[in-house]
Order: structure tokens, then C-alpha cells, then sequence
């Protein structure tokens, strides 16, 4: 929390203070001002304080992380749009001031100047013309800029590499993330970053939670381990500007940390691990990867952004990539699924290569319920749905599943997913149509599997790529998982 | 206003239409250029024989649909060659400008092979796939029309696969699936959910 916001809010809680210290010692008789009473009012007005200065669920913040410096800041909604104060972005990199005249705002960055206008979605930024995905708000003399252009200004101004999560809302500036690996191994599951960590540790029946608010962790893929006889399933997400490691657990789990803080062990609960040697002593227990196949996997979806790395894509227009489109358009569904409470994992959060056949094996891996292949094109405008080409009478009876046609047995659920969704697109007036498709990797997934091509809804190819269209798709994919997460669990 | 500042107005305002009129002569001849793109797929070899009656089934990008379109051209007896031919043919229509479904120009079939009565082996040029538009919905509109030709062409061939220089290709460009080889009844469906 900045201190420009937390000021209002702390002078008035020391003035609180003040009042309340000077109300009770009014009461006291004289010579009776023990200072017990002043300890017991801090203590009070501490706790206020820290009340009001932490950030309600709902507010929205953006994380910054650089190669010496990690924080939060507040985003603030104007028009729909988010904004920062670029003022206070910049504080931790070096001197900076700014200054208001009138509707002109400028700001001083070490020798580099930036100037806006209130309500211009274009100024200059170290002497070059930047143009505004939205107009320049100034409120208070306090310049905000929108959020999406922040990544190309910080990066002009410290003349580095930027990085940033815009559905997340994290921004990496110079190289910055701490990497992390998992390993399972003599009843452990070891989770070793690249730099100390310092998250904060929940457990909930079955979950061990750990969210990341100043480390910048990343993960190429949210999928991470699963199938082992501790945890079922280890996720990585990020959002609000944190990241999160949950790991689903086959029994209550326990967080070590080393003294170093770069590795973090997991292990089961002293009373689980007690009850587990127990019923071992009794029966021999059924080999893990045989449970994990008679029982039902939790319904999670599993969001595939087509391309990525050195596969581009299709280029929709001179500058704008397949690749870029499908992946900010996954990180808009994947809030929009989490909204409605629904487990996502996603086959890439990043620009990164990740082979077809790979997205899915992991996505077979992971059991999950529900496969969306995301892809975008400036040919034709709505949605095309895209199930397999393949012939569902062509489905092996048994357990195992050849790879080449391994949706086959999965066939009917999908082509039924595929109707819920284009109805939930008709419901929000978004032009679609379906139709089967020789789309990699659909026929290896043994998992209701659609791929979904949005096109652009007018004749700018960029326009696919517009946060409110985007949003609208986005708003009826996830009602439709919704509707038909019954069908596709009756299938399962 | 004085005369010398009328003159030199007149002047700079007359060079501004000359100029206009120019970059306008300039626009025409570009676009006449990208209308007339060579094809510079290999000639093939003069092909004897009486004229038969083939169907090709040809794609439209708009409204994205297949069309059957029968045409007499001189083909050879023997099936692979006649496979090849047709598909020639075919991919002509999509080289040339204005196409209803465009391709880049080298796009061309380097052989068909018939590795048993039932399957059909294309192996395609480079440019086929390298300058192919990406997109799902064009990838397989062209793999639809090339297997639906074919397989309508040549009795029998019920399997096509699709190689790319030799080669066995993960995808046309990013979507169509080309390490399968394709059903012609599958094929059909599509086509059907297509119109």
C-alpha cells in the first residue's frame, strides 16, 4: 500500500488516537496516567491501522517485481479501464518527481521526461510519441496511466526488458522471476525456487495453499506433478497480482522450509502419516496410480492458448500474433471459469514453446474433465467450435486408450459440450457455428475436447483482440462449462 | 495576396495534384502486379490421351463451404499419375488471382502414390505448406477439398495421407493435423456439416 493512499487513512487513526489517549486520561484521576492505558490504545489503533491499510478481497492491485525491489500497488478503474499511478510505479527504480500545469502532467525520471495530457490517449515518453490503449487520467495532480500501456513506458524509461501478466496483473522488469521446480521423492514432495521465497501458508481439507505475494515466482505451465501418493495434484496459478501454489492433497499436509528459504518440503501431517502407517500395518494398501484410476479426478478445465514461443501463429494483422490473442483471451476465461468456482489449469501462462503432443499428454495426465483449445484468426468473424474428426463408433472398450484416438470414447460428450456451448453463445448474441476438424491435438484427449476459433467481430482484424468482445466470449464459454459440467461429469 | 505568392501557391498546388495523380498510376500498377502472380510451379510433362470427366471439389474461404465442379481435361490411365494430374489441376485454381480460396503460388503436388487399392500417399511441395495461410478453418478447408478430390477421382482410395516434401509433417500450418492419414467417410461428414 503506498503511502500516498495509506496517509489519509493513518492521520486519521493517529488523530483517533490522540482523541481516544486524551479522552482516557481525562478520565483518570490525576497522577494516575499509568502507561499501560497509552500501550493499550497503540495496540488498538496498530490493529485499525493494519485493518484499514490491508487490501479488501475485491480491490484490485498490480505487483512489480525488479531485480531489487518487490511491491504492490492499488489499480484504480476509470471507464472500465484499469490505470496506475506511474508516479509511484517508478518511485522504487529512482529519482523521479513530477509535475502538474493545468492539463499538462510531466514527470522526471532521472534524465528522462515524460509528459501526458488529462483525457489524451497519447504524450511522450523519453522523447518518443506513445499512444494510449486509453485516455491519461489526472486526479489530484496525480497522473494514471492505463494499466496495458505500463509494461511499454516502464520499459522505454529503464531501457530493459519488461514482462508483463495482464490478467494477473504482474509486471517483471529486467529479467526478474524466481523459477521453481518439484520433486517427489522418499515421501516428500520438494519444491526448490531460484531465490528465497516467502509465501504465506494455508491448509484447507485436503488443499495446501501457498500464495506468493512479493516473490516473484513464475511457472511456464500450471500443471506442475500429479499421480503420486501424496498429492493428487500440484497447480500453479496467478492472480491479483500474486501467484499461488496449490497442492491437492491425499492426506493433511505439512510446509517445511529450509533455512535458506529456497526449498520447501512437503510432507504428511505427523497425525496423517501415523493413521497412513496404521493401515498399512493391516493391509497392504492398493498401489497408488491403481486408486488414481478408479477414482473420480476433481472437474477441472484445462485452458490450452494455441502457440506460443517460436510458434506464432496465425498473424491476424501486420503486427498482432495468433500467439499473443489466445493467450490473453485464456487468461480472461480462466477468471471468468475461477469466478464460478471451477479448477483451471493452463497448458502455457507465458510466451513459451510448448509441443502439441505435449499440451495433451498433460492434459490426459491431469485427468482433466474438459479440454479448450484456444485459437484465434481474422478469417470470417464469430466463433467456430471445433470438435474432433473422428468416428466415436471407432472407441476401444477398456481402460486404456490408444493415443491416435483416444477421444474417440469421449466423442459424444464432447459433440454435446460443443451444442451447450453454442447455445450459450447464442444466448449472448455471438455468432458461431460448428463443425468437426482435424485439429491437433483433439484426437489425443481422453477428456470432453473442443477447440474454439474466435474471429473478429468487425471487419479490423485487430478487433479480435478487444478486451470487450474478448470478455463477452470469454463470459459465455465459462457459463456454458457451467451448464454442462453435469453432462460431461455423467460421462466421466 | 501579391503575385509572386499567387504564382509560387499555384505552383506548389499544382505539384501536389501531379503528385496525387502519380502515386494513384503508381497504386494501379502495384495492384495489377500482385493480380498477375507467376506460378512458378514446375511445368508438368504434356499429357496425351482423350479428355475425361473429372470432379473437383473445389473450397470457397466465403461463405466456407466445399463446391463439386466437373471439368474435362486430359488425364493419364494409370491412377497415381491421374491423382496427381487432378490435383495439379486443383491447386492451380487456388494459385491463381483472384481464387476463391488462395494459395501461395508453388503450391503444387510433387507425386501421388497409391501404396495399396485403398490408400493414396500426396506428397506435396514446400511452398504447399510453408506459405499456406494459418488458421483452422482455412487448413482444413484446403486438406478437405485435396482428400474429397482425390478420393472422388480415384475409385477405391479410401485413406489419403499428406506429406510435405517427403516428409511426414506434424500440421499444415499450426492446426490441420497431417500425421493421420484421413477417412474418406470422415471426410464426407465434414464436408456435409459444412454446406
Amino acid at each position: 500500500m503506498p503511502w500516498n493512499k495509506l496517509k489519509p487513512r493513518f492521520q486519521f487513526l493517529v488523530s483517533g488516537f490522540s482523541f481516544l489517549e486524551r479522552s482516557a486520561a481525562a478520565k483518570l484521576p490525576p497522577g494516575n496516567k499509568k502507561p499501560e492505558t497509552r500501550n493499550f490504545l497503540l495496540a488498538i489503533t496498530l490493529i485499525f491501522l493494519l485493518m484499514a491499510s490491508a487490501p479488501s478481497a475485491e480491490e484490485k492491485q498490480l505487483s512489480v517485481y525488479g531485480p531489487q525491489v518487490n511491491y504492490s500497488l492499488p489499480v484504480w478503474e476509470h471507464n472500465g479501464q484499469d490505470y496506475v499511478a506511474l508516479l509511484e510505479v517508478l518511485e522504487p527504480f529512482g529519482n523521479v518527481n513530477a509535475t502538474a500545469d493545468g492539463d499538462r502532467w510531466k514527470l522526471r525520471f532521472n534524465s528522462l521526461e515524460v509528459e501526458f495530457r488529462k483525457d489524451a490517449a497519447a504524450g511522450k515518453v523519453a522523447g518518443q510519441k506513445l499512444t494510449l490503449p486509453a485516455p491519461f487520467v489526472l486526479e489530484d495532480n496525480r497522473g494514471l496511466v492505463p494499466l496495458r500501456a505500463l509494461p511499454g513506458i516502464v520499459g522505454r524509461l529503464l531501457g530493459t526488458k519488461t514482462e508483463y501478466h495482464e490478467a494477473a496483473r504482474r509486471l517483471f522488469v529486467g529479467g526478474a522471476g524466481t523459477h521453481f521446480t518439484t520433486d517427489f521423492g522418499q515421501g516428500k514432495l520438494t519444491v526448490s525456487f531460484s531465490a528465497a521465497v516467502n509465501p504465506s501458508i494455508s491448509t484447507e481439507p485436503g488443499r495446501l495453499r501457498m500464495t506468493f505475494n512479493r516473490d516473484p515466482v513464475v511457472s511456464a505451465t500450471y500443471l506442475l506433478r500429479q499421480e503420486n501418493p501424496l498429492a493428487s495434484l500440484v497447480m500453479f496459478s496467478e492472480d491479483n497480482g500474486q501467484a499461488e501454489l496449490v497442492i491437492e492433497g491425499r492426506m493433511p499436509l505439512l510446509a517445511q522450509f529450509s533455512a535458506d528459504r529456497k526449498t520447501i518440503d512437503i510432507v504428511a501431517a505427523p497425525g496423517a502419516a501415523q493413521t497412513a502407517a496404521a493401515q498399512s500395518a493391516v493391509a497392504v494398501p492398493p498401489p497408488p496410480t491403481l486408486q488414481s484410476l478408479t477414482a473420480k479426478p476433481p472437474f477441472v478445465v484445462m485452458l490450452d492458448a494455441g502457440h506460443g514461443g517460436d510458434d506464432l501463429g496465425a498473424m491476424l494483422n501486420e503486427t498482432l500474433e495468433e500467439k499473443t490473442v489466445t493467450l490473453v483471451f485464456a487468461r480472461r476465461l480462466r477468471n471468468e471459469l475461477q469466478n464460478h468456482g471451477i479448477n483451471v489449469i493452463m497448458a502455457r501462462d507465458a510466451d513459451v514453446t510448448v509441443p502439441l503432443e505435449q499440451r495433451a499428454a498433460m492434459a490426459d495426465a491431469a485427468r482433466v474433465a474438459v479440454y479448450l483449445g484456444l485459437h484465434a484468426t481474422s478469417q470470417g468473424s464469430g466463433v467456430r467450435v471445433y470438435t474432433a474428426m473422428l468416428n466415436s463408433a471407432s472407441a476401444p472398450p477398456g481402460t486404456f486408450l490408444p493415443w491416435d484416438t483416444a477421444q474417440a470414447k469421449y466423442l459424444l460428450s464432447s459433440r454435446a459440450l460443443s451444442d451447450i456451448v453454442r447455445a450459450e453463445f447464442g444466448k449472448h448474441e455471438i455468432p458461431s457455428a460448428a463443425v468437426a476438424a482435424p485439429v491437433l491435438p483433439l484426437n489425443h484427449l481422453a477428456a470432453a475436447a473442443l477447440a474454439v476459433e474466435i474471429g473478429p467481430p468487425s471487419s479490423e482484424a485487430a478487433s479480435v483482440n478487444a478486451g470487450v468482445f474478448q470478455q463477452r466470449v470469454a463470459t459465455a464459454l465459462a457459463e456454458a462449462i457451467v451448464v454442462g459440467r453435469s453432462r460431461v461429469e455423467a460421462e466421466r | 495576396m501579391n503575385r509572386a505568392l499567387s504564382i509560387t501557391t499555384a505552383l506548389l498546388l499544382a505539384a501536389v495534384l501531379c503528385m496525387g495523380a502519380y502515386l494513384y498510376y503508381l497504386r494501379g500498377n502495384e495492384r495489377a502486379r500482385a493480380q498477375n502472380v507467376p506460378d512458378t510451379r514446375p511445368i508438368s510433362a504434356p499429357i496425351s490421351g482423350p479428355p475425361s470427366r473429372v470432379t473437383f471439389w473445389v473450397a470457397y474461404d466465403n461463405p466456407g463451404v466445399l463446391r463439386a465442379q466437373e471439368a474435362n481435361i486430359a488425364v493419364p490411365d494409370d491412377p497415381a499419375q491421374r491423382g496427381r494430374e487432378i490435383l495439379h489441376a486443383l491447386l492451380g485454381e487456388y494459385v491463381k488471382r483472384p481464387s476463391p480460396h488462395e494459395m501461395p503460388s508453388g503450391a503444387d503436388v510433387k507425386d501421388v502414390y497409391l501404396v495399396d487399392p485403398n490408400t493414396a500417399v500426396v506428397d506435396a511441395t514446400a511452398d504447399f505448406a510453408d506459405g499456406h495461410r494459418s488458421g483452422i478453418f482455412v487448413e482444413t478447408l484446403t486438406v478437405a477439398s485435396l482428400v474429397k478430390t482425390l478420393t472422388a477421382n480415384l475409385p477405391g482410395v479410401t485413406r489419403v495421407k499428406i506429406l510435405v516434401d517427403g516428409k511426414e509433417r506434424e500440421t499444415l500450418a499450426g492446426h490441420a493435423d497431417l500425421e493421420d492419414f484421413y477417412d474418406a467417410g470422415t471426410v464426407e461428414q465434414l464436408i456435409g456439416q459444412l454446406q
